[in-house]
């Protein structure tokens, strides 16, 4: 390395970074911390002049909290669906598209689109699609002028029209909806790693399982998996970090509301980054809290994975 | 290839630097927009605080006027000045309720809010808490004589004449805060009134009902002439809540003591009724039919989903005008009060936004700012073209001595003049005014019961008792936790 | 061995190989079906879209809704053009993703280069430091964030004890530009991706320019930017895709007219999906926002790819 005669140089070159960094993100970090640890902070009450004590009300007002209980449970619950669920997904649809020639490029363009997209526009229309026109759903003096396309599909195939997303729908319709999208929404990404990942792996593996007479789905949970792994845990990691800020992709849906109308704190699916939006600009004290909470378990989760991945790591 | 990226990339960067200097530019005038999509609010609009070393007094008015009543504002800014000529009012438009709220809040608290602003009760109640709102007794009692600028003088406070001259339940409003001082002056107002499909009422002889027990019995005759309707949209699911407990007498919330009241059985009950009524069609709200209930009431009769009545504000009777692409009118449209329990003693519920003043330093600015204030509210001219340009109701009782308002308002008629019938309809029951108490926790409540109210209706678990005093248990639940118990 | 038998041997080989082989076409075949249905899956919601978009409202108000137009109009991206005032969401857009990925483009190269390149006491605790902020999730900066562009540095109140509306201005930063680009132009995670990309730069490179008297800011501009341009582009395309999806920080600081930017204007025309709502318009809506992305998609691909196969973020 070469040592620089003028250190102070690069201090000028860092200099933009270093500011931007200590207003924007190690101050955050501190006054955070702060708020956090001052019960029932917030800032209408600190221009009126209160004072406030040190101490953990902050976090065990948010923890009793019905309202962020719901909220950490449907991130928890979307994380654990939808993670395994498009990873799995995605394996399979990386190892098909490796296995196959003419078309391959085309199909990887395709299964990339959903990427290039917008989560909240795409939102509405997933909405759309799953979204009934009428009134009283499901009760005697219904009103159905469309039920969507979806249920059109469902009914289609002998099935029967489902209220997904309306006034009185279920929490596992609309769970279910939410878990299509962002799996829909989760794909791309995933197959992009896992199929560049299965490209590097060494030809030779295969052909030793070929002479070997191995079946394909052998060669598949004891070959390409292990060999993957890296890739496997390195998509785990970030879905379960993405899946914990999960918030745009609901509002997409279901707007600011964070569920169908007739839904309240404790029922609707609003999600940790929701619960510290919603408490930003009157309670930020709770919003700290929830923020810190959010941190905590995403460390947690993040430092499980690497833990097991190094264990089950082959090479 | 890769040279023309770079040469591409210098050009961005170039590009970038004019760009640059304008954003910085926008940071050292403050001036909103110097770029795409210039909205430069009325006058002197944007850029508050400028240079105050003209010797005159600057006052900074935060509101949610658009471009038509702007105009209005600045002809009688003209008139103010005369009188005042040393009083600058500049004025902005910050966006809509919430937005003017959410803004001062946050200005609030860095100790940079305007001098006057447009306030629900409930700001009122947020902005106290950091203590920031002037009480006006003081100077609404106060005997001080100021001289005009055209030599004549007027006293400081408001005469006896002045405060008989408002409606009285717009004027005590300002006084809901629950320690009896007055916090704010009524600027305009509105109410909720029952609109109704007037040919399809006449063609099937029906009236007008007076009470919630008729209006059961309407619905069901209706549903029965057009069961692909929904007789009835109600716009503010919470404020039927709230005007039911007002008429029934029976507990909301109280600004003293224990603050969250509702949880009792009479308001259980009519809850559960509304959602029979639901359960049977009868009726849908702004939140669980997708929008304003006035989508549903301005389409065309044959229209499967539509409504034949409609209960919302009057200052939104402009929405409810059912015109068709071609100018003319699918029916016409008639207005009277909102249903009652007991038509002897009505209720409906008075909104629309009040004039706050807050706290300032230099003595001088908030005694100016007051003055502005009671030219605004007590105003007969202005308040009458404000009322006709808004479509608000006039805070003065004798607004009809303005002829033009009072012609405009014998004419107004069910098709293009419905503002000013809902107005009319609006002043006739000006008995009928209730507010209710605010306090830190009451737009939480608010918030709340109006949930509440979409919950009990549409949710499965509130088809037994059992599972509606569950659902009023958590709404008490939440406005606790909101204000921190 | 005789004759005969070796031609059984010979016949037995010959038809596990057709076996094989039959095997081997059914295997692809199974694999284009299940690829196809896949794709058709991934591309539906936007042909959903774009066949909702030139639909009656009428037509689409059918009970069973039809899977091409029975009549195409357009009048619906009229509509939805000046419903939610299309145009200058996009100048606004526009102009906040270029002010923002250029500036952030002049940051990280210069803030990298320091870290690649230069010597000084503390570079390896300090990129330490910088990595370990990316764990941090951002909403919980954005609570600090958000006061702090209220007042910032204090300005504001300055300005109000010295009565100067220039140091109040600078102080408030809500519903500027400034507020949209300023607080993100650092990126931890480009800096460290073109670190990386610098440092695989021969060192000798730089000596000899060193030795010629080549000045740090020409050799950067010389040798390391067109070395390290494909990771520059893959960052530029990044930055500008996160201006078009942001939606939570500008929601929060400048949802007014002149500055709302793309997602926020199209959420707020529109703010509910389920119900009776113009769906015709508001999927063409969402076609016109997502346009310029898929455009942006097709022409530069092969950028977007790699960039995305590396970040796991999206914007």
């Amino acid at each position: 390395m070469v040592g620089s005669k003028h250190p102070w140089k690069a201090w000028l070159y860092l200099s933009p970074a270093i500011i931007l960094l200590l207003i924007f993100t190690v101050w955050p970090i501190i006054n955070t911390v702060r708020m956090a640890f001052l019960e029932g902070y917030n800032s209408m009450a600190v221009a009126g002049g209160a004072k406030f004590e040190i101490g953990i009300s902050n976090f065990t007002n948010v923890i009793k909290y019905k309202g962020f209980i719901n909220c950490l449970t449907n991130t928890m619950l979307l994380c654990v669906l939808t993670v395994p669920i498009s990873t799995i997904l995605a394996l399979v649809i990386s190892v098909c598209l490796n296995a196959i020639k003419p078309l391959r490029r085309m199909l990887q363009t395709i299964f990339f689109l959903p990427y290039v997209t917008n989560s909240i526009a795409i939102g509405m229309v997933f909405a759309a699609m799953f979204n009934m026109v009428g009134n009283n759903f499901g009760r005697p003096n219904e009103i159905l002028i469309t039920a969507g396309i979806i249920n059109n599909i469902i009914e289609f195939f002998g099935g029967e029209a489902i209220n997904w997303i309306n006034v009185g729908s279920t929490k596992l319709a609309n769970m279910t909806v939410m878990v299509i999208y962002i799996v829909w929404n989760a794909l791309p990404f995933k197959i992009l790693v896992l199929l560049g990942g299965l490209q590097s792996v060494n030809k030779q593996y295969y052909d030793a399982a070929k002479v070997d007479g191995t079946s394909r789905f052998r060669t598949f949970t004891r070959i390409t998996v292990p060999l993957l792994s890296p890739m496997i845990t390195y998509v785990v990691i970030t879905g379960f970090i993405g899946g914990f800020k999960e918030y745009s992709s609901i509002v997409g849906i279901f707007g600011e509301k964070m569920g169908p109308p007739g839904t309240n704190q404790s029922t609707n699916l609003n999600t940790m980054v929701g619960f510290i939006y919603d408490n930003l600009t009157n309670q930020q004290g709770r919003a700290s809290a929830a923020a810190l909470i959010l941190f905590g378990i995403i460390f947690v989760v993040t430092m499980l994975n690497l833990h097991i991945s190094k264990k089950n790591t082959h090479y | 290839m890769k040279r023309r990226i770079v040469s591409l990339l210098l050009a961005l960067a170039l590009l970038a630097l004019p760009l640059l200097a304008i954003t910085s530019c926008d940071v050292l005038t403050g001036n909103a927009g110097t770029e795409p999509g210039e909205n430069n609010n009325g006058g002197n609009g944007g850029n508050k605080n400028p240079a105050v070393n003209d010797g005159k007094i600057h006052i900074t008015f935060y509101h949610t006027m658009g471009e038509s009543l702007r105009a209005v504002l600045d002809k009688y800014i003209v008139e103010f000045n005369k009188l005042y000529p040393n009083i600058v009012i500049d004025h902005k438009q910050v966006g809509g309720y919430d937005d003017v709220r959410d803004q001062i809040q946050t200005e609030i608290t860095v100790g940079d809010q305007p001098h006057i602003a447009y306030c629900y009760p409930d700001h009122v109640a947020l902005y106290n808490i950091a203590y920031a709102v002037q009480t006006l007794d003081e100077y609404i009692n106060s005997q001080e004589v100021v001289t005009r600028a055209d030599g004549s003088t007027e006293i400081l406070g408001l005469t006896q004449e002045q405060i008989d001259n408002f409606i009285d339940g717009y004027y005590n409003e300002g006084k809901a805060y629950g320690d009896g001082k007055m916090y704010t002056m009524p600027m305009s107002k509105s109410t909720e009134v029952f609109y109704y499909n007037k040919t399809f009422f006449e063609q099937h002889n029906l009236s007008v009902p007076k009470t919630w027990d008729e209006l059961e019995a309407l619905c069901a005759t209706i549903k029965a002439i057009d069961p692909d309707s929904i007789p009835l949209g109600y716009d503010s699911e919470a404020n039927w809540f709230i005007t039911m407990c007002e008429q029934y007498q029976s507990p909301y919330t109280s600004a003293t003591g224990e603050h969250f009241l509702f949880d009792n059985q009479t308001n259980r009950d009519f809850v559960a009724r509304f959602r029979r009524w639901y359960e049977l069609g009868y009726v849908t709200t702004q939140e669980l039919s997708g929008g304003y209930t006035s989508a549903l009431f301005t389409k065309a009769p044959a229209d499967t989903g539509n409504s034949y009545m409609c209960i919302g504000s009057s200052a939104g009777a402009n929405h409810q005008i059912p015109k068709n692409d071609d100018g003319t009118y699918k029916f016409e449209v008639g207005i009277a009060s909102i249903p009652q329990v007991n038509a002897n003693a009505p209720k409906a519920i008075s909104q629309g936004p009040s004039l706050c003043v807050f706290k300032k330093r230099n003595a001088e600015e908030v005694k100016a700012s007051w003055l502005f204030v009671k030219f605004l509210t007590t105003n007969l001219d202005f308040q009458a073209e404000f009322g006709m340009a808004s479509g608000y109701i006039p805070v003065l009782e004798n607004v009809t001595d303005n002829a033009v308002y009072a012609e405009e308002l014998a004419n107004a008629n069910g098709y293009e003049g419905l503002p000013l019938l809902a107005t009319k309809v609006a002043l006739e029951q000006a008995n009928a005014y209730y507010t209710s108490p605010a306090f830190n926790g009451s737009s939480a409540a608010r918030d709340q019961v109006g949930q509440l109210m979409q919950f009990c209706m549409a949710d499965p678990t509130c088809s037994n008792a059992a599972g509606i005093k569950a659902a009023f248990e958590n709404a008490i639940y939440e406005c606790k936790y909101q204000i921190g118990e | 061995m005789t004759d005969q038998k070796f031609l059984v041997f010979e016949k037995n080989i010959e038809r596990e190989k057709s076996r094989q082989r039959v095997m081997r076409i059914l295997v692809q075949v199974f694999l284009y079906l299940f690829l196809i249905i896949m794709a058709l899956i991934i591309v539906f919601p936007f042909y959903f879209m774009l066949i909702s978009s030139v639909k009656e409202l009428a037509e689409y108000r059918l009970p069973q809704q039809t899977l091409w137009p029975n009549k195409i109009v357009f009048h619906n991206y009229v509509e939805a053009f000046h419903t939610a005032n299309l145009g200058t969401l996009f100048s606004n857009t526009l102009y906040v993703g270029l002010v923002s990925t250029a500036l952030s483009l002049v940051i990280t190269v210069i803030t990298a280069f320091a870290f690649a390149r230069l010597e000084f006491k503390g570079k390896n605790a300090m990129f330490a430091a910088l990595l370990a902020t990316m764990m941090i999730p951002g909403e919980l900066f954005t609570i600090t964030n958000y006061q702090t562009v209220s007042d910032f540095l204090g300005f504001r109140t300055l300005g109000r004890e010295l009565g100067s509306g220039d140091l109040i201005a600078m102080g408030d930063w809500k519903n500027t530009f400034t507020v949209l680009i300023v607080p993100f132009l650092v990126s931890v995670f480009y800096i460290y991706l073109l670190r990386q990309n610098f440092l695989q730069i021969p060192n000798e490179l730089y000596l000899a320019a060193k030795v010629d008297g080549t000045s740090d800011i020409k050799y950067l501009w010389k040798v390391m930017i067109p070395l390290a341009l494909p990771t520059l582009i893959s960052i530029t395309i990044l930055k500008m895709m996160g201006a078009w999806n942001s939606y939570m920080w500008p929601q929060l600081v400048a949802n007014d007219e002149a500055h709302r930017l793309i997602t926020n204007g199209l959420r707020n025309a529109f703010t509910t999906t389920s119900g009776d709502v113009n769906i015709p318009v508001q999927m063409a809506a969402v076609a016109i926002v997502s346009a310029p992305l898929f455009l942006v998609f097709i022409f530069l691909r092969k950028y977007i790819m790699k960039g995305v196969s590396r970040s796991g973020i999206k914007g």
